[in-house]
């Protein structure tokens, strides 16, 4: 599972050429050679659908914004073809960019409005998308109603029917390798790893610096620019634009060719694409039981591997590899020892020479100037008070405690100083800059970096690119800027960087669920130091940790403490009282103590709090 | 009375999205699993009553009985085939491709099943109460119509009470809260899941027999009735059958004022935009937020 998700985001360009240059190879080929028979208009037929699919790998597979807007935009691909075509007698080729625009910017529209959901309301929302789109079709005229709409113009008009067929052929598989191309180099750039965090987790994404509510709408563009593609394509091959094309059951056609072929991987649909449209031909018992074949198909593949038939081939090519493979490479180099075999060993903190000086920023204004500070910080929910009025001010340096009993508000505070969750009331200012309606993902690239209660790692991805995504600062750029240029082996380099700082270069391979939960815990400080913070707030670093661990995490925080600013929250008091400078006690949201280590043991509110006293 | 009369219509038609929405709701709060494929089962109660009924000669009850028998047979070996090697193995799948793919999968077999068996044309399972519709002041109730409402208010009373009032209900609860905690428990979450889920079937088996006069079904129903039930669960938050039976009756009613005073044609359109609408305006509070993930 793990090392098949890795292998989707590759470092290597070849990556998205080699697919690429297969698709438009083979395409070419099968359309000049069977350009004229059934073999040939299946397969035309089948690469408008996997030009649409291939954009659900990306939208709805691996980024997980499941958002039905693909038959729709495929039909307003077709029919806006169609109605240039027959209405204003222009040729399919010129009309097909008019209507790649006009779709666009029909998407930024919708999608501005649709993407502020997530999840499954996204997925309802955009349910009714076909079904509002089928019922304003089938009663307009203009459009052809029912029974579809005929276009006299073809992709690649000519007066001899062969030349026609092969040019629209040729066309098609042209359209189809540009939108591969591009989607494999997205799941390999650095926004790939930005998309499959998106997907994993929303929240953590945005604490990472993802700008995901820009994310989401580029992907809702993507998915529906790509579909009007597919929708023009075929209205330009097939010469009809069928009131079928854009209905529910159509959307639900795409999934399963999406899902059967691999719903993460950008080949895998494509070849989807192609396995149903040659099952609907096959034989005629097939073709007449259509459903039956793809339910179980479906029900099959799934069970074999949830990542469809592009995750059976990369099962069965790791076993070629491992039964083959390693017998011709050993005989190649013959001394290569296997690497660190050590790695379930406890590590060795090395914070000495600590990460020092290598851009956790200065404040301008000098030491005395406080770095952040809440200003009479309030939360209710409903009724119910969170956070009461809390006021607090930390410099640039130096290590802070927030304690409390369960309840009290120390995560919602650390939520609300993280931009997660707006406060009802009161200030966060940062160099007494008012940060309080600053969105996460922007206080990420202000210098606000955490940790979470609950281990927030990226399962299915190795503890380097789980590091390298906090380094990515790619939130000034679209997604498809990144493709010409990924930042994702420089963000791996600074990556790599923390993790030898923290002793851990020897587990950076390895896939983040493999490891103890110390190790867990140590990546997202990684993760959280990497972007070299100016505030770091950590969420209870220490639970779950035995006593030997925690030392070693005390003297890590130390060690961070010294060269940026941490607010600290956690229940084990003398953890709290070692590596802290000053503390901080909430009860019922309310700030009841601040001060030193030593008041800290010494007052009896805390203690009669805390201790039980 | 135009209203009244479009009022007791749509709440006939909300009665239906009611039930297949609590039969949704339901089996997802055990299993986390949306059952793509209820109307399926809807679709085959009707026709299949009507296969062994009009077509064999058979007497009316051993046609429904046999029909229900097979539904539940059929959604058991379901589970016992396919969703235990799904999720009972060492390494359970999870995410939307559980949570989806494998039911809308068994939707398109179970259509396609259909088709081989009843062929393509409108049928429906004969009408269990026969007569004209009744009529009080100048409101009309279809005597089909009442019966449908009738079991809809049966059978979602039926339900929250077991999950209100009965251990059984309580456990029900807690299996899709947290598989784990609840097996510790001492709740056999697996067995919740084929239970609830032949049970599920066999009521929508039920009310496909019970509302099919009123429409009459092809082969190819299934899907948008399951479609209705599941935007209705989804108002009602999923989890919540109360609500999803609440949301259901209001989408029906919707439908039917829109359909009788702003537009027959385009009375749909208008709707789903209104959904639409809703959802995007006030996700958390109908419970979208912690519904689905990865």
């Amino acid at each position: 599972m793990s090392g098949r998700v890795n292998s989707l985001v590759g470092v290597a360009r070849t990556r998205s050429l080699a697919p690429t240059g297969v698709v438009l190879v083979a395409g070419v080929l099968i359309v000049v050679i069977y350009g004229q028979q059934y073999t040939g208009s299946v397969f035309v037929l089948a690469a408008c659908y996997a030009i649409v699919t291939a954009g659900m790998a990306v939208q709805i597979g691996f980024s997980q914004q499941i958002a039905f807007s693909q038959s729709v935009f495929m039909g307003v691909g077709a029919y806006g073809v169609a109605m240039l075509n027959t209405h204003f007698n222009m040729s399919v080729l010129v009309a097909t960019p008019i209507v790649m625009v006009g779709a666009a910017i029909a998407a930024l529209v919708l999608g501005s409005v649709v993407t502020r959901a997530s999840g499954l309301a996204l997925a309802v929302a955009t349910l009714m998308l076909p079904l509002i789109a089928v019922g304003y079709v089938s009663n307009t005229g203009f459009l052809g109603g029912p029974v579809g709409a005929p276009l006299t113009g073809q992709l690649w008009p000519s007066s001899s029917t062969t030349t026609s067929l092969v040019g629209g052929g040729v066309v098609t598989v042209a359209f189809l390798a540009i939108v591969v191309f591009v989607c494999s180099r997205i799941l390999t750039s650095d926004i790939g790893l930005e998309l499959f965090v998106l997907g994993v987790d929303e929240r953590t994404a945005a604490a990472m610096g993802v700008r995901t509510p820009r994310r989401k709408l580029e992907l809702f563009v993507l998915g529906c620019v790509f579909a009007a593609l597919g929708g023009a394509a075929y209205a330009g091959t097939q010469q009809f634009v069928p009131e079928t094309l854009i209905d529910p059951t159509a959307e639900l056609a795409l999934l399963i060719m999406l899902f059967i072929g691999g719903r993460r991987s950008v080949v895998g649909a494509v070849v989807g694409a192609l396995v149903i449209q040659y099952l609907q031909g096959a034989s005629n018992w097939v073709s007449v039981n259509i459903l039956v074949v793809e339910g179980l198909l479906l029900t099959v593949v799934l069970l074999v591997d949830p990542e469809g038939l592009a995750g059976i081939a990369h099962t069965v090519t790791g076993w070629l590899r491992a039964r083959y493979g390693d017998r011709l490479q050993r005989r190649r180099e013959p001394a290569v020892a296997p690497e660190e075999v050590s790695a379930l060993e406890p590590i060795v903190l090395k914070v000495e020479p600590p990460i020092a000086g290598r851009g956790f920023s200065a404040n301008g204004a000098g030491p005395e100037a406080p770095l952040l500070e809440c200003r009479s910080v309030s939360k209710e929910y409903g009724g119910l008070s969170v956070l009461d009025d809390v006021s607090l001010v930390l410099p640039d340096r130096g290590l802070f405690g927030l304690c409390g009993p369960n309840g009290a508000g120390k995560s919602t505070l650390l939520n609300v100083i993280g931009g997660s969750v707006p406060p009802s009331r009161g200030q966060v200012l940062l160099d007494g800059d008012d940060i309080t309606r600053t969105p996460p993902h922007e206080r990420f690239y202000l210098g606000i970096s955490r940790t979470f209660q609950a281990v927030h790692l990226i399962k299915g991805r190795t503890v380097l690119d789980n590091v390298a995504v906090a380094c990515l600062a790619s939130h000034k750029s679209s997604i498809l800027t990144r493709i010409g240029r990924s930042r994702l082996d420089q963000a791996r380099e600074q990556a790599a960087e923390t993790l030898k700082d923290l002793g851990m270069r020897h587990m950076q391979d390895r896939e983040v669920s493999s490891l103890t939960l110390e190790n867990q815990r140590l990546v997202e400080l990684a993760r959280a130091l990497a972007p070299r913070p100016r505030l770091l707030l950590l969420d209870e670093p220490a639970s779950g940790l035995s006593e030997q661990q925690r030392y070693r995490l005390a003297d890590l925080l130390h060690a961070i403490g010294e060269l940026t600013c941490v607010l600290l929250v956690e229940h084990d008091l003398d953890l709290v009282a070692q590596v802290s400078q000053r503390i901080f006690v909430l009860s019922s949201g309310r700030l009841v103590f601040d001060g030193g280590p030593d008041d800290f043991r010494a007052s009896p509110v805390v203690n009669s709090l805390l201790v039980g006293l | 009375m135009k209203f009244g009369n479009l009022l007791i219509a749509g709440l006939v038609t909300g009665s239906i999205y009611a039930v297949f929405a609590v039969c949704v709701s339901v089996w997802y709060r055990v299993s986390n699993i949306l059952n793509l494929a209820v109307g399926d089962f809807a679709m085959v109660g009707a026709l299949g009553v009507d296969y062994v009924y009009r077509v064999k000669g058979l007497p009316l009850p051993v046609a429904i009985i046999t029909t229900l028998a097979v539904v539940g047979v059929f959604a058991y070996a379901y589970d016992r085939v396919v969703l235990r090697l799904a999720q009972d193995g060492p390494r359970p799948m999870e995410g939307i491709v559980v949570t989806f793919f494998f039911t809308f999968a068994l939707s398109f077999f179970i259509d396609g099943v259909a088709k081989m068996l009843f062929g393509t044309d409108v049928h429906a399972a004969p009408a269990l109460w026969n007569g004209q519709a009744l009529t009080w002041a100048s409101l009309h109730f279809e005597r089909a119509g009442l019966l449908v409402l009738g079991c809809a208010i049966i059978i979602g009373g039926a339900f929250w009470l077991y999950i209100r009032y009965t251990l059984g209900g309580k456990a029900l609860e807690a299996c899709g809260e947290n598989v784990i905690g609840a097996r510790i428990a001492g709740i056999d979450t697996r067995r919740y899941r084929w239970l609830i889920f032949v049970a599920t079937a066999v009521i929508a088996a039920i009310f496909g027999i019970v509302e099919s006069p009123i429409t009459g079904y092809t082969y190819l129903s299934g899907a948008t009735i399951s479609l209705t039930g599941f935007l209705a669960a989804a108002y009602g938050g999923f989890r919540k059958p109360g609500r999803a039976l609440l949301a259901g009756l209001f989408i029906g009613v919707l439908e039917a004022l829109l359909g009788g005073y702003v537009s027959a044609e385009y009375g749909d359109t208008v709707l789903y935009a209104i959904l639409a609408a809703l959802v995007l305006a006030w996700p958390r509070g109908l419970g979208f937020e912690s519904a689905v993930s990865g």
